[in-house]
């Protein structure tokens, strides 16, 4: 008897209850939105700031005693953790070696790398010519705009190192524009620098690309550090608190934004449902005056709200996902993945609005019966 | 025999208004009474007061070995779906409800609604043929059957109707009063507010109001 009495409560207003249904699938559109993009936004953000260098870097433990070379089997080691947040890790050995006329040397920082993991790392460099993409192309090599500039390198140019009586010829692919110091550096293949330096298996340091929260970076860090015993594992300080505090703002700003939603929308049920209060005040004075408890009668009245909340918290969950999936699209320039998680948090939160901005029906409740009879 | 209804000094104040002054019956089980005076003499009052909707603010009013004056809300609610069935002037349907669930909702508040029963107490009173109307494609008259049917379902221990004739035509109002004829025939007790001469006459004792107080009890003679 109550779905049948609740059916034809529903059927009877439907009207009026479009309007509040109206409200709360507008409101659950834009709350599945917004909570389903901070569900994706987190991954979406460290992914766009992992385009931005690294944020972990290993090196070999600062101590007097210890070389400034690690083996390059760390690199074996870091593989084998497996973990999915590590984006990209690229090996750096440095060298300060000379190239232009032997009589008039000039110095120039050479960084020997993989160059297919630091076009991961930094793919936000600024590229004249190609950018060098194979691990091992030893015949290859990117120069900074600075040392291009000094020494009138251009993409194509021949560019010949020397480094304790040893030399490496390489063409310039392209010169990068990085803001930083990579645009005093000349790029190379790891092991070519490592020829030229006499250091083999060396490397100087890592710098890895970490994707995920605060937490999450942390977590792999301590994974390397156990992994890697005798090594530093440090982050890069000012990237990951920038990050942090960003993702923190807009987080706060998503939370924020559902809130006045929520409010918004509960105040527009609340209009609805005014109107619909006035009707129902005789209907809620006979149901009591034929013994029903205030608890039983505005039970019906209540599922009502509860009805509007859980259809309009499905439709708003469809649209929600479309909304979020544009959104995506234009900020993150790419798909949002739909939660089903934001289903029930999306019904949930409407249930709520609508049993909120039930209010006036929840007054009815005081309602006299003797009174509403005799036609007050 | 007890009396089904014993009134003691009933009181009733709207304000400085005493709508009812000291008034005291019996009405015994399975008697039609029917409750007269002129407008504002506190006919509506004392039927609200032994229905449970309204509280005197003085005297007794015992219905079925119960003071109502003395429950509470909850029990007060408990009373009207247990004891009283109710037949209003205005026919009060809920008007989104078929003639049938209008029923039910009487026995959904009552305990379990039974579809089946529910048609049955509509068969009696001559609707058959009506179960899933809506109140608004019913008449006056046969609104007011539903009201009634609704009114017994639950049988209860008292029927109170206030004016149940007083919005129909001569037809329907004979139809109703055959009603209550048949129902007073078949054992219950009812009390009828009405300003009717005739209906007044078919109740075994007429008891008058007059500025809220009891005026005369006059037993009607078959």
């Amino acid at each position: 008897m109550f779905w049948r009495i609740l059916w034809r409560l529903l059927w009877a207003s439907r009207s009026r209850l479009a309007l509040a249904l109206v409200a709360v699938a507008s409101g659950a559109t834009i709350c599945a939105a917004l909570v389903n993009l901070d569900l994706d936004a987190s991954d979406k953000l460290t992914r766009e700031f992992r385009s931005l260098g690294a944020n972990v870097v290993i090196s070999p433990a600062q101590t007097a005693n210890t070389a400034a070379t690690m083996d390059a089997a760390v690199m074996r080691r870091i593989d084998a953790q497996q973990a999915p947040e590590i984006l990209a890790a690229a090996p750096y050995l440095y060298l300060v070696a000379q190239t232009g006329d032997e009589k008039i040397p000039v110095p120039v920082i050479v960084a020997g790398t993989w160059f297919d993991q630091i076009a991961r790392i930094n793919s936000w460099w600024s590229i004249t010519g190609r950018r060098v993409s194979e691990r091992n192309d030893a015949a290859d090599c990117m120069v900074g705009s600075e040392v291009a500039r000094t020494l009138g390198l251009v993409p194509g140019s021949r560019l010949t190192l020397r480094y304790a009586g040893r030399e490496a010829t390489f063409i310039v692919a392209g010169v990068l524009t990085a803001g930083d110091s990579e645009d005093s550096q000349v790029f190379v293949d790891l092991a070519a620098a490592q020829n030229l330096a006499g250091l083999s298996g060396q490397v100087g340091l890592v710098q890895l690309s970490v994707r995920g929260s605060t937490r999450a970076i942390e977590n792999v860090m301590n994974g390397l550090a156990r992994a890697l015993p005798g090594l530093d594992v440090q982050p890069v300080r000012q990237l990951a608190v920038a990050e942090g505090r960003l993702l923190e703002r807009i987080r706060g700003l998503l939370f924020a934004t559902v809130a006045l939603i929520l409010a918004l929308t509960a105040l527009g049920v609340l209009a609805a449902m005014a109107g619909l209060a006035l009707e129902r005040r005789r209907d809620v004075g006979l149901m009591k005056a034929l013994g029903g408890t205030v608890r039983r009668v505005m039970r019906f009245f209540l599922a009502e709200a509860a009805a509007i909340g859980i259809l309009g918290g499905i439709v708003g969950y469809g649209a929600g996902m479309l909304l979020a999936d544009w959104v995506g699209k234009r900020v993150f320039a790419t798909a949002i993945s739909p939660r089903l998680i934001v289903l029930p948090v999306t019904i949930g939160l409407m249930i709520g609005v609508a049993l909120a901005g039930a209010l006036p029906l929840r007054l009815l409740g005081r309602v006299r019966p003797a009174e509403i009879l005799r036609g007050e | 025999m007890a009396p089904l209804v014993q009134v003691e000094g009933l009181c009733k104040k709207f304000g400085s208004v005493r709508a009812l002054d000291e008034v005291g019956f019996d009405v015994v089980s399975g008697e039609w009474i029917a409750i007269m005076g002129p407008s504002g003499s506190g006919k509506t009052t004392l039927m609200n007061i032994l229905g449970g909707l309204d509280r005197p603010t003085g005297g007794r009013a015992v219905v079925d070995g119960t003071d109502v004056a003395t429950l509470g809300e909850r029990e007060l609610t408990r009373y009207r779906a247990e004891k009283i069935g109710f037949v209003f002037q205005q026919f009060h349907l809920v008007p989104y409800l078929s003639a049938v669930e209008n029923v039910m909702l009487a026995q959904y508040f009552h305990s379990i609604a039974d579809e089946a029963e529910a048609a049955r107490a509509l068969i009696r009173v001559g609707l058959g043929d009506r179960l899933n109307h809506l109140p608004s494609q019913l008449s006056g008259g046969e609104q007011q059957r539903v009201a009634v049917a609704r009114a017994l379902i639950n049988q209860p221990k008292l029927i109170l109707a206030d004016e149940p004739t007083g919005n129909l035509d001569e037809a329907n109002e004979q139809t109703i009063l055959a009603l209550l004829q048949d129902l007073h025939a078949s054992g219950h007790t009812i009390l009828v507010v009405t300003h009717s001469p005739a209906i007044g006459r078919m109740a075994d004792r007429r008891i008058e109001l007059a500025h809220g107080r009891l005026a005369q009890i006059v037993a009607n003679t078959t």
